[in-house]
C-alpha cells in the first residue's frame, strides 16, 4: 500500500512538466505520470483558460486512437496479470466503455446551446468522446478478448459487467440531455446538465478511475497501450473539466441564483451514490475503499472551492459520505 | 394471462411491486443496494405514469401506479381518452415494453431513453432511481399478453 496514495498535496507544477503533458505526442505519452496529469487538470482552475484558447489546446493534443498497439497489452492479460486482476479491471474498465458512449451521444444537444465559442469548443469534446468510445471498443476487442462485428455488440457483451447503480449519474446524464432537447439555452437546464456531466462524471469519477487504473498499470508495469490511450484520454479530460468548470463559473457569475441549480443536482448525485450493488476488488489493483473515497472527496472538494461554488451544510455531510463508484466518460 | 395495460394486469402489478423483488433477484445483488432502496421506499409517496405511445392502434395507454408512505396503493390504466395526472409521467414504445417482458434490462432502457420522462422533476425523479429501476424490472416479471 502507499500511504495516502490520493490524496497527494496539489505541488506547483515546473515549466518541464506542464510542457511535457502538454506536448507529448501519442508514442511519447507512457513517460508521463497520470498524477502530473491530474495536477495539470487543476492547474488552471482559478483562472480557467477561455473556449477557444481550449479549442486550439485540442488541434495540438488530439491524437490517433487506430496508432495504438495493444499487441504487448494481450500479452500481460493472458500471460502476467492473476484472474482477480483481470476481473477487477474490466468490472472498473466496463463503466468506462459504456460510460464514454454515453457521453458522447449525449453531448451534442448541449452544443445547440451557449455562445459561438462555446459550439466551437463542443465540436471537439464530441469528437474526443467517440474516439473514446473507440479506445474502448478496441481495447475491449483485442486485449480483453470480446467478440462483436458492430460497436454496439461489443458494448453488449461488457454490459453484464457493469454496476447495476451505473444508470444513476449515466441515466440522469440522459435524461437531462432530454430536457435540454425541449429548449437548448435554457440555462438552468444547461446548469444541472453540467452539473452531472462536467462536475460529477468528468470531474470526480473518470479522473478517479483513471488514476486507480493508469497507476495500477504503471506500478505493475502493464498495459502499456491501454497507458499510452488512457493518459492521452486523461489530458483530453483536463481539457473536458476546465471547459465545464468555466461554464458552471460564468453562468453562476451571470445569475447567482444558478448555484441552488447546482446545489439541486449534487444532492440527487450525492444521494444515489450511497447505493452499491456489487463489490469491486479494488484490493486486487492496489487500492482500498477508504483510499477511493478519499481521492473522489478531494477530486470533488477540488474542483468546487476552485471554481468558487460553495456549498451550505447539508451537501458538505453528504460529500464527507461519498462512496466509492467506479465508471466514467 | 392477462392483457398488457388491461385493468386485471394493473391490478397484478400492483401486487408484484407492492411485494418487492424476489429472493433469487434479491441474492444477486449486494444488501446495502437493497437498503438503499428500502431506505427511500419508506417515504415514498410520488406516483408514475408508465405509458405506452401506441397501444397496437388504440392510442398511447398509461399504467398509473401510485405510492403511499411506500404502499403501493393504486393502480389504473388511463387510455387517450381520460385525464392523466402523477408526479412522473413517462412513455415507451410497444417494442420496449415487448422487450421488457422478454428479460431486457430496465436500467439499459432508461441510459438508452427507450423510455422516457415526459413530465416531472428530472433531478427529483433520480432521487429514488434504483428503487424505480427494481420496481419496473418487476412489472417485466409479471406475465402479460401484447397486442
Ligand atoms: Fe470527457
Ligand atoms: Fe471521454
Amino acid at each position: 500500500m502507499f500511504p495516502g496514495k490520493g490524496v497527494r498535496p496539489m505541488a506547483e507544477m515546473s515549466r518541464e512538466k506542464i510542457a511535457a503533458v502538454e506536448e507529448s505526442a501519442l508514442d511519447q505519452i507512457h513517460d508521463i505520470d497520470i498524477d502530473d496529469v491530474i495536477d495539470y487538470v487543476h492547474k488552471d482552475l482559478k483562472r480557467l483558460p477561455g473556449y477557444m484558447d481550449l479549442y486550439r489546446r485540442y488541434l495540438r493534443q488530439r491524437w490517433d486512437v487506430y496508432d495504438l498497439d495493444f499487441a504487448q497489452d494481450a500479452r500481460d492479460w493472458t500471460e502476467r496479470m492473476t484472474q482477480e486482476e483481470r476481473d477487477a479491471f474490466v468490472a472498473i474498465s466496463s463503466g468506462f466503455h459504456h460510460g464514454e458512449r454515453q457521453v458522447e451521444v449525449e453531448l451534442p444537444v448541449f452544443m445547440l446551446g451557449g455562445s459561438e465559442e462555446s459550439r466551437i469548443y463542443m465540436s471537439s469534446q464530441i469528437e474526443d468522446e467517440a474516439r473514446h468510445t473507440v479506445f474502448f471498443d478496441r481495447f475491449y476487442r483485442e486485449v480483453v478478448g470480446l467478440p462483436g462485428e458492430s460497436v454496439q455488440e461489443v458494448l453488449d457483451a461488457s454490459f453484464e459487467h457493469v454496476s447495476e447503480t451505473f444508470v444513476g449519474p449515466f441515466g440522469l446524464l440522459a435524461y437531462q440531455a432530454d430536457e435540454l432537447r425541449a429548449d437548448p439555452d435554457d440555462l438552468a437546464a444547461r446548469v444541472r446538465y453540467g452539473t452531472t456531466y462536467f462536475l460529477w462524471i468528468e470531474g470526480v469519477l473518470a479522473l478517479s478511475v483513471m488514476k486507480i487504473t493508469l497507476s495500477y498499470c504503471r506500478d505493475r508495469g502493464f498495459l502499456p497501450g491501454y497507458y499510452a490511450g488512457f493518459t492521452a484520454t486523461c489530458r483530453d479530460e483536463a481539457r473536458h473539466v476546465q471547459f465545464g468548470m468555466r461554464f458552471l463559473r460564468e453562468a453562476v457569475q451571470s445569475d447567482p441564483r444558478l448555484l441552488s441549480q447546482i446545489h439541486e443536482t449534487l444532492r440527487t448525485i450525492l444521494a444515489i451514490n450511497g447505493a452499491t450493488s456489487r463489490r469491486v476488488m479494488l484490493e486486487a489493483l492496489g487500492w482500498s475503499a477508504e483510499e477511493v473515497r478519499r481521492l473522489m472527496i478531494r477530486q470533488l472538494t477540488m474542483k468546487l472551492t476552485d471554481v468558487g461554488i460553495g456549498l451550505p451544510p447539508d451537501l458538505q455531510r453528504m460529500i464527507a459520505g461519498i462512496q466509492p463508484e467506479l465508471a466514467g466518460g | 394471462m392477462t392483457g398488457l395495460f388491461t385493468s386485471e394486469w394493473a391490478e397484478q402489478v400492483r401486487a408484484a411491486v407492492d411485494q418487492g423483488p424476489a429472493e433469487d433477484v434479491r441474492a444477486g445483488k449486494l444488501p446495502s443496494y437493497w437498503q438503499w432502496i428500502e431506505n427511500v421506499r419508506a417515504v415514498y409517496s410520488s406516483s408514475w405514469a408508465l405509458g405506452v405511445r401506441d397501444l397496437a392502434g388504440a392510442g398511447p395507454h398509461y399504467l398509473r401506479l401510485g405510492w403511499k408512505d411506500g404502499i403501493c396503493a393504486e393502480a389504473s390504466i388511463t387510455g387517450p381518452d381520460d385525464p392523466l395526472q402523477a408526479t412522473y409521467v413517462l412513455a415507451a414504445d410497444l417494442a420496449t415494453w415487448r422487450d421488457l417482458l422478454g428479460g431486457e434490462d430496465p436500467g439499459r432502457i432508461v441510459m438508452y431513453r427507450r423510455l422516457r420522462l415526459e413530465e416531472g422533476d428530472v433531478v427529483r425523479f433520480f432521487r429514488g432511481i434504483y428503487f424505480f429501476v427494481e420496481s419496473i424490472a418487476v412489472i417485466g416479471r409479471v406475465p402479460a399478453r401484447l397486442p
